[in-house]
């Protein structure tokens, strides 16, 4: 009844030479969900892609897609027998071929005639609103073009699982939304799961399903959007997934009642102007839509967002609380 | 005349400081004496006595051993950049390096080497009774040719496999569904088209202008080749007949080198049309570790039991014994150093030396100028760098024979001509000194011209500039194929020295002095090696 998990990975070590870049990772992505991977750079992001994809072999653990064993330490699938479609992080479009080439061959690889695969990679480009490229190389294009039909050779794949690595990285902001919801609808369509690895909390907050934090190749959290953001397991993992303030002071403990002592996170939204503690407005910085200020208070400086347009100024004596905080591990 | 971005604050030394050496040195050693070459040649073509002189052996054996040996240098250079750089397992920098040491070997050494390695009474005649058939001749010809060509075809291959067939775009091939074979097929293998044109064009010209491995192996065949005629043809040159041969070959071996740079530019230009790639974290290929066992094998079995058996035989009492321990001696180093070969090999460092000097000197200055109506400078200099050796000392002896015939000086004038470009690719290519931008913080700091020079530019030269002049130096002392052009009584070079004692038949001191010639480019490739790894 229950369909199997897109993406099973349990225990996956991979080294390369002395180093070991994944150290025991576990992560499932069940079919037809969005996991993203964030990460710093240098995190292992890419590498857990590659290992998935079948670029590099893995010393330990298994790798299951769409429930198929495809690789454990005795046996690694080549990439072309996984059911992948692969966005990269460098677009890594060939050169010698126009985009309607480069869309075509999945479809030729998979055993289509020349003149089938030529249609339908016309199709997927038209879908995407790219079907002017069609005739052009890369060199040819911009780079949000060439990541338009980066992925549309991956859609051309027709998999069960894309994988997609920092793929919105190199785009100007409105391209980046339209990329965003190109792949957003395309996933709907298709139903297909997808792993996303992202360094922009934004972005991986605002299209996953669920987020899983890495760290020096380690998955140190894995959570849905809200989770991760609002109960993050550690400092880290809090300044990771946006903008926090982090200060020691003794706070209202909860259901108990009463005050605890102990380092809180803080978002800035989480913080009122009102109250009784005294603080001044250390710096005032408009952003459009909202209003970032810094606060000087008794436990620290504090990040505050408010809506709309400034209504104080740098050196305003001010009053603050937390409408809530959230307790880090000692 | 200035370029639009370029401004007086990028002007380091006053225009005349850089400006009349490389006008003196570009008309002294490039245009003098190719157009006296030129004159003469059209002067002779007058008598209507040039065609008749046609050699057409000499021509045809050049060409065909040529394009074998460089068809089989790009198999072999393409086969060594796929195992190193799409290597995923094995280690693979001393493998680079060790692709790279037949460059360091003077080309006659290693013609030398083979017949010692495989030929009659050589070391695997001695071991096993096994002898290459027809090494001496036009087979052992392109084989070592092309043994000498495969690392400039590698390092075009290896450089177009890092920055146009870049392992991801195999990758992305094999994400789309294809398997290793047609992933390869359609996507690795069309991007290096235009390196396997280049590497081969290389090749190609490199094997052409070669003299010293078809002096060892092609004259003592009566084997015949461009090179070797004009050399054969140069000593005789009172011979009026004699000496208009040497103009006509002159002239078809640089139509030749010409033709090909002409064309093969063209086709690598026309296809060079990358994608801006994005910034990327490298995934490393599909290389499995096979492929690494037997690259070795074949730089042993072409590097290393050639060398070997060259040393052995410098040790050996006498040609003919058994190159083992009970016959070796010391006394063939010791004979190689009782005649000319003292004064030949101070020659030889003193002219390398002071080629080194000046050609980085020059390399510097043309490299500073570069961004102010330097480009036809550049291509003067990279000119004379593709005029095959014997052209350009057989020019050079026209130029500056009347007056420098014999001397010291000619040859240094030629190996400038030769190297300089040498000096000027290394240090033009450190182009973070060079851009203009690490001149501009330095004047914005409040340095003045010279100042900026000395204490930022010079300095982020400076690996740069150590490379130029090794580099040179090795070229210098290495060089034959000039050097035994122009020499005259008291002006052989080491090499010179060697290459006689070769033709005077006798082979443990030819190979001692070979060796001796060998081991100073070997111990500098080996500090500039462990330099460039501590940087």
């Amino acid at each position: 009844m229950t369909r199997p998990a897109a993406l099973e990975v349990s225990g996956l070590v991979v080294r390369i030479g002395a180093h070991e870049i994944l150290s025991g990772i576990d992560l499932s992505v069940a079919a037809g969900e969005v996991v993203a991977l964030l990460g710093p750079s240098g995190s292992g992001k890419t590498t857990l892609l590659s290992a998935v994809a079948g670029f590099l072999s893995s010393a330990a653990g298994e790798i299951r897609i769409a429930g198929e064993l495809v690789s454990s330490p005795d046996r690694q699938a080549p990439p072309e027998r996984r059911s992948i479609g692969f966005v990269f992080q460098s677009y890594a479009l060939w050169p010698h071929l126009t985009a309607r080439e480069t869309v075509a061959f999945p479809l030729r690889a998979a055993g289509i005639g020349e003149d089938d695969a030529g249609r339908r990679a016309d199709d997927i480009l038209t879908a995407l609103g790219i079907a002017e490229l069609a005739g052009r190389r890369p060199a040819d294009m911009s780079g949000g073009q060439q990541q338009r039909v980066g992925v549309a050779r991956a859609l051309a794949r027709d998999a069960g699982l894309y994988l997609l690595d920092e793929p919105t990285a190199h785009l100007d902001a409105a391209t980046r939304r339209a990329a965003e919801a190109e792949i957003a609808a395309q996933r709907e369509a298709r139903g297909a799961a997808s792993l996303y690895a992202t360094h922009d909390p934004t972005e991986a907050l605002g299209l996953a399903d669920r987020v899983a934090l890495m760290r020096s190749g380690r998955i140190v959290q894995t959570g849905t959007p809200v989770e991760v953001y609002e109960r993050p397991v550690d400092e880290w993992a809090a300044r990771l997934t946006g903008p926090v303030s982090v200060v020691e002071g003794s706070w209202p403990a909860g259901d108990a009642g009463g005050t605890r002592h102990g380092r809180v996170a803080i978002r800035p939204e989480w913080v009122r102007l009102e109250g009784s503690t005294p603080a001044t407005v250390a710096a005032v910085r408009f952003r459009g839509s909202f209003t970032d200020l810094t606060l000087d208070t008794a436990v620290g400086t504090i990040e505050a967002r408010m809506p709309g347009a400034p209504q104080q100024r740098r050196g305003d004596a001010v009053t603050w609380e937390a409408s809530r905080v959230w307790w880090l591990p000692d | 005349m200035r370029s639009a971005t370029s401004s007086e604050a990028d002007r380091l030394l006053p225009a005349p400081l850089t400006a009349v050496p490389l006008v003196v040195a570009v008309a002294a050693l490039v245009l003098f004496p190719l157009f006296d070459l030129l004159r003469t040649m059209l002067d002779a073509a007058g008598g209507g006595s040039l065609v008749a002189a046609l050699d057409t052996e000499a021509i045809g054996n050049s060409l065909w051993t040529s394009a074998l040996a460089a068809v089989l240098a790009v198999v072999i250079g393409v086969t060594a950049a796929l195992v190193t750089e799409r290597s995923a397992v094995a280690p693979t920098r001393g493998l680079r390096v060790a692709v790279l040491l037949p460059l360091l070997v003077p080309p006659f050494v290693s013609a030398l080497a083979w017949t010692r390695g495989f030929g009659p009474g050589g070391l695997t005649d001695d071991l096993f009774g096994l002898t290459l058939p027809g090494l001496i001749g036009p087979a052992g010809i392109v084989i070592v040719l092309a043994v000498h060509a495969a690392p400039l075809a590698y390092l075009v291959a290896a450089a177009a496999l890092a920055t146009r067939a870049r392992p991801e775009l195999e990758w992305a091939g094999r994400a789309s569904g294809a398997g290793r074979r047609l992933a390869f097929r359609r996507i690795t293998l069309p991007l290096l088209a235009s390196a396997v044109a280049g590497g081969g064009a290389l090749a190609f010209v490199v094997s052409l202008n070669s003299f010293g491995i078809p002096a060892v192996l092609g004259v003592p065949a009566g084997f015949p080749t461009i090179t070797t005629r004009i050399f054969g043809d140069l000593a005789r040159s009172a011979d009026p007949a004699a000496f208009r041969r040497v103009l006509m070959l002159s002239t078809v071996l640089m139509a030749l080198v010409v033709a090909v740079v002409v064309v093969v530019g063209r086709v690598v230009r026309r296809a060079v049309t990358d994608a801006p790639g994005a910034a990327r974290e490298p995934i490393p290929g599909p290389g499995s570790g096979r492929g690494v066992g037997l690259l070795w094998g074949y730089l042993a079995a072409t590097s290393l039991v050639p060398l070997v058996a060259l040393a052995l035989t410098g040790l050996t009492r006498a040609a003919g014994l058994d190159p083992w321990p009970g016959n070796w001696t010391l006394s063939n180093f010791v004979e190689a150093w009782s005649g000319d070969a003292w004064g030949a090999a101070g020659r030889s460092l003193v002219l390398a030396a002071a080629a080194a000097t000046v050609a980085t000197v020059l390399g510097v200055l043309l490299a500073l100028s570069r961004r102010r109506r330097s480009g036809g400078m550049g291509i003067a200099a990279a000119a004379t760098f593709a005029v095959p050796g014997s052209v350009l000392a057989v020019a050079f002896l026209l130029a500056y024979g009347p007056w420098l015939r014999d001397t010291l000086l000619i040859i240094l004038l030629a190996y400038l001509a030769k190297f300089w470009t040498l000096a000027h690719r290394s240090i033009a290519g450190s182009t973070a000194a060079l851009d203009g931008d690490a001149v501009r913080a330095a004047r914005v700091s409040g340095a003045t011209g010279t100042a900026t020079l000395r204490r930022v530019v010079l300095p982020m030269l400076r690996p740069a500039i150590t490379a130029a002049w090794l580099l040179v130096f090795l070229f210098g002392l290495h060089e034959l194929t000039m050097s035994s052009l122009l020499y005259g009584p008291g002006t052989a070079t080491l090499a010179v020295v060697t290459l006689e004692v070769q033709q005077l038949g006798d082979v443990t001191v030819t190979a001692a002095l070979a060796v001796l010639l060998t081991v100073p480019g070997v111990l500098a490739a080996i500090v500039m090696g462990s330099r460039r790894r501590g940087t």
